[in-house]
């Protein structure tokens, strides 16, 4: 029987708790990045984005209750339904922005390649935990985790939504690298990915995403205005200096000089109103957060569940990591938003999600 | 063997090395903002101050819209308005009084219009007034420099070549409401933007996605009043940057026929009602006119609210199309099908007769016959040729409303179409099943006797009407009535093209349709009640119908509809098929209170005129010699049949159309096979008939 008193005493509200500090930043900053639209359709997204975030942390609360070992179980069955969910994707999706993304349940729009980051977390740190968890992995020991993350990763990218597949990669990247990948299986990697890369950019790319590189790269050669991004980003970061202009004060996001500006540049309107002085401290929230995560992979008894939270990290991390570089200009543009300060219903869940699967995994941590 | 926490513990090292990643790439990250923010902070606060890239939307001409001929019926005429933007407005009143100098207006209504807009964004240009002159342009242009926050605005506006002609059919255009600009964006998956305008009715809404084009845009850099300096080209310092030609939207090619078109506008002045004629062949729309019509040009201008606003208050409801949004008793015009109906189904034949004394008793009830005195003894051609209700009250006695339903089924009505235009509406023919679930009563003897005569609940579309005609026309073959013919390219590249469609094509036994083509025959060409309506060399198999908007007491049957007010007068109804040996196009007219069928002769006369003047000349030399030898229904399909003429349209269309004369084209032969203008036929009104 679970007491739900001792429950309570047990519950771990750090995570919960971080991350609610970080969307109370969004929040107030998706609000100052829209306000000023005047009129148009952005104009209150604000108010949709408190519901979405309400959605997500009822689920998530939710989901923390339930027993680590639960999701164990859920591992392959969950998994089976994100493949389905993308085969249905690709035929009767909604398309937005030139993607074949969304699905609609229930009058909602929903993305299922958010649902698969999560889900593909439970199945590597099962096939992990129970394949040879003692030994060193190389080669041999990748294979079958590699293809479980490959088949709904290509899935993703031919959305098409490069950003989010190539997400799912390095989600299992960083697991794998946990689980010991040794370091002569790195370096061959790391040489195989160049090549593979090189081929990739030359058959593979959609016009739009090689446009994206090559602006990275050399901004002067841009030939269709997709610098415009990468330039009036660099002036709303740059003109934010120290102390920012303040709240409310964005000219950049307000003139519409940057499009998207309450998803996948949110940050750099946030830079610009709070400076460098912003910056880091938001920085700092994500980072005790990571710090957070790790120590509790490393304190957990079950090697399934510390692998799980390893997931978690990896899904923070690199969203975080990667939006943060492409705003700043030290990655090329892909769609990756930035966890609870992006506006995106979806992705909102998904953070809900991973926040009560890793509570969980901390409250059972001292059970025996 | 460890224990599993051993086995975590031993992954310690590992979280380690990621923890210290963690640390790096944000290490790095920092190190990137200190770049940004405070070494190059501000040369960036500079730019965002002072050096404004301004991405202006340049906005996509809509496609044009052409008759079946290549005229241009709808295209773009460019218009300019005036705009302030508050953010750059610096001196307000000095500028605002120069600019109220210049465009002929005061002071105060243009800080009117301004105070309107306070509340919006500081950044978004308010219009101040539209539509301006070439030479306010010209001097505001000059003069920017002392009108800091002012300029001028190119937008796009319409322009019907044949303004109220074809008003319904090709819509109109409208500003995008704020409120619906969310719901559009998400049911046309197309990010509409905000001043775009969209297709509301007609041809401009239901091809608005394929006319409308893409919009493009041109990066300006302006300086910090906001005044363009220069066009940014990929020379410059932001040469990442390039602009993005608009992509023009594709065009329509209708199936219209602009002269058949006009005919039929032109024959409708000063009427309210509906004309349309089909092509028997193919579904073809020709023409397809409602009145009263509206300007569609004065939408697009943006000085709507008031016509609009005028035009929905009107009760005479000038914005709907009355062709296929409105339904209306058929009257006698329905009568062919109740023929058809009892040839088919045995319960008549072409020996049975009827003995018309002017009315029908039933249930104690007398059905009158609209000829008080009666028709005597009547057969199936002559009760079709002299309209005689008796003759059909006779076989509504004796036939089952289903039946009727099944055959007006085949023939289209009380169905959509299926015309790919909006909002069209099925009309209505109902059967028993429908009446109990309407009205949860059985349904009465009494109500078929009406429904034959194309009474009571029969209600169709005038759409439907020449459907029904073109189809006994054509033996059996429903087509899909359509207006585009094709979508095209600004260079031509036609990329959809509507091919003729039947929707089905039913057996009706020849000895039925040679005994109905001969009522009609007669019925335009022998003395029957359309005789009024009769022309020469276009041979039209007709009928007359009259509907009531009320119902009427017996005493008042036979009143003179003239003398009643207007909105209680009789429908007008007319529908035909020419030519009647061979025919090519079916027409239906409605004459809204026209009071009698005849009403719609002149404008079914103009319209197949029209269209066999331009379509067949030839055939009409063989027709007027039928005619002067004033051959029967039977004796005119025996000499087609013997001296055969050769269908194809004789002239070429291109050589044929005129640019400027409209009416000119739109002629009729006269007693002796001269051309003269149509005008002649209009002055020869509706005269008794029915």
């Amino acid at each position: 029987m679970i007491n739900f008193k001792e429950e309570l005493k047990r519950y771990d509200y750090s995570f919960f708790g971080i991350c609610s500090a970080i969307f109370i930043i969004g929040i107030l900053n998706l609000y100052s990045a829209t306000h000023s639209h005047g009129i148009g359709p952005e104009q209150g997204i604000y108010k949709t984005q408190i519901v979405w975030f309400c959605l997500a942390w009822v689920v998530g609360i939710g989901v923390s209750f339930i027993q680590p070992k639960n999701f164990y179980r859920l591992a392959y069955p969950s998994y089976l339904i994100c493949i389905m969910l993308l085969i249905m994707v690709l035929f009767v999706g909604h398309s937005a922005l030139g993607g074949q993304r969304w699905i609609g349940i229930a009058g909602m729009k929903f993305q299922p390649s958010e649902l698969v980051k999560m889900s593909l977390v439970l199945v590597l740190a099962r096939w992990y935990s129970k394949a040879s968890p003692e030994q060193e992995t190389g080669f041999r020991q990748m294979i079958i985790p590699f293809f479980i993350t490959f088949i709904p990763a290509v899935m993703v990218i031919i959305q098409p939504d490069l950003g989010t597949g190539m997400l799912t990669m390095l989600i299992f990247f960083l697991i794998t690298f946990y689980r010991k990948l040794k370091w002569k299986t790195i370096v061959i990697i790391g040489l195989m990915g160049i090549v593979g890369g090189t081929v990739m950019y030359n058959f593979g790319l959609r016009e739009y995403q090689k446009k994206r590189i090559i602006t990275f790269i050399d901004p002067e050669f841009d030939a269709k205005g997709s610098g415009y991004n990468a330039i009036q980003s660099k002036i709303a970061i740059g003109s934010g200096q120290f102390f920012g202009k303040g709240f409310r004060q964005s000219s950049q996001g307000a003139l519409n000089y940057l499009p998207e500006n309450h998803t996948d540049f949110i940050f750099a309107i946030f830079n610009e109103e709070h400076g460098f002085v912003g910056a880091v401290f938001l920085m700092a929230l994500y980072l005790a957060l990571f710090y957070r995560l790790l120590w509790l992979a490393s304190n957990v008894n079950k090697m399934f569940d510390s692998i799980v939270v390893v997931g978690v990290l990896a899904i923070f991390f690199w969203h975080t990591i990667i939006n943060m570089s492409m705003v700043s200009g030290l990655m090329p543009i892909v769609g990756i938003p930035l966890p609870l300060m992006s506006y995106g219903g979806s992705n909102l869940l998904t953070f809900g999600i991973c926040c009560g699967v890793v509570t969980s995994i901390s409250n059972a941590r001292n059970l025996f | 063997m460890f224990g599993e926490d051993d086995l975590v513990k031993s992954h310690q090292e590992r979280s380690d090395i990621i923890f210290n990643i963690i640390v790096i790439a944000f290490a790095v990250l920092l190190a990137r903002l200190w770049y940004l923010q405070i070494y190059r902070g501000k040369q960036f606060l500079s730019y965002s101050l002072e050096n404004r890239l301004r991405k202006d939307v340049v906005r996509a001409p809509r496609g044009m819209i052409f008759s079946r001929n290549n005229v241009l019926l709808t295209h773009n005429i460019p218009r300019f308005d005036a705009v302030v933007t508050p953010q750059y407005l610096e001196s307000s009143d000095e500028t605002v009084t120069y600019l109220a100098v210049i465009l002929g207006t005061t002071p105060e209504s243009i800080r009117k219009i301004m105070k309107r807009y306070e509340g919006q964004a500081k950044y978004i240009p308010v219009v101040v007034k539209k539509n301006i002159s070439r030479k306010e342009v010209a001097i505001i242009e000059t003069e920017s420099k002392d009108l800091p926050g002012v300029s001028v605005e190119t937008f796009i506006s319409r322009e019907y070549t044949d303004h109220d002609s074809g008003a319904h059919l090709l819509g109109y255009i409208s500003e995008i409401s704020q409120e619906k600009l969310p719901r559009l964006r998400e049911r046309d998956k197309y990010d509409y933007k905000q001043g775009d305008f969209i297709g509301q009715s007609g041809i401009e809404q239901q091809f608005d996605l394929e006319i409308r084009g893409q919009d493009g845009y041109q990066f300006m850099e302006v300086d910090a009043r906001g005044r363009a300096r220069r066009h940014i080209s990929s020379d410059d310092l932001y040469s990442g940057i390039e602009n993005k030609v608009a992509e023009p939207g594709k065009n329509v090619r209708l199936t219209i026929d602009r002269d058949v078109q006009l005919a039929a506008y032109h024959a409708l002045e000063g009427k309210d009602g509906a004309a349309i004629a089909i092509d028997t062949e193919t579904g073809e729309v020709i023409a397809m006119v409602s009145r009263p019509a509206f300007d569609p040009a004065n939408f697009s201008t943006g000085l709507s609210s008031n016509y609009w606003g005028s035009l929905v208050m009107d009760e005479k409801r000038p914005l709907r199309d009355r062709t296929i949004q409105e339904h209306y008793s058929p009257g006698s015009t329905f009568k062919p099908l109740t023929a058809i109906a009892a040839l088919e189904e045995g319960i008549v034949n072409e020996k049975t007769t009827f003995n018309c004394n002017g009315g029908y008793k039933m249930g104690g009830r007398v059905f009158h016959c609209w000829k008080k005195e009666g028709h005597g003894a009547v057969d199936v051609v002559k009760a079709l040729r002299v309209s005689c209700d008796v003759y059909f009250y006779n076989i509504g006695n004796k036939i089952d409303i289903d039946v009727i339903y099944k055959y007006a089924t085949l023939f289209g009505m009380g169905q959509r179409s299926g015309i790919i235009l909006p909002r069209e509406t099925s009309g209505l023919i109902p059967n028993k099943e429908w009446k109990l679930k309407r009205t949860g009563i059985e349904w009465q003897k009494g109500e078929t006797l009406s429904c034959v005569i194309g009474q009571s609940f029969i209600n169709v579309t005038p759409l439907q009407l020449a459907m029904f005609y073109s189809t006994m026309a054509n033996d059996g073959k429903l087509w899909r009535p359509h207006v585009v013919k094709e979508v095209f390219s600004n260079s031509g590249q036609v990329l959809k093209r509507y091919e003729p469609e039947m929707i089905h094509q039913f057996k009706i036994s020849k000895k039925t349709l040679d005994l109905v083509h001969e009522g009609l025959f007669d019925t335009a060409n022998a003395g029957g009640t359309a005789g009024a309506s009769k022309g020469i060399g276009i041979q039209m198999a007709a009928k007359t119908g009259t509907a009531q908007v009320i119902g009427f007491s017996a005493d008042k049957i036979f009143n003179k509809c003239e003398g009643m007010p207007f909105k209680f007068r009789n429908n007008g109804l007319f529908a035909a098929y020419a030519p009647a040996g061979n025919p090519k196009i079916a027409v239906s007219v409605v004459i809204e209170h026209g009071c009698h069928g005849t009403a719609g002769g002149p404008v079914a006369k103009a319209m197949v005129s029209a269209y066999l003047n331009k379509y067949y000349p030839a055939y009409q030399a063989k027709i007027m010699a039928q005619e002067s030898a004033g051959l029967t229904y039977p004796e005119v399909v025996e000499d087609n049949r013997v001296n055969p003429v050769a269908m194809i349209p004789e002239a070429s269309p291109e050589d044929f159309y005129d640019e400027q004369g409209v009416l000119v084209k739109n002629f009729i032969l006269d007693k002796t096979g001269k051309r003269v203008p149509l005008e002649k036929i209009l002055e020869t009104g509706p005269s008794d008939g029915e």
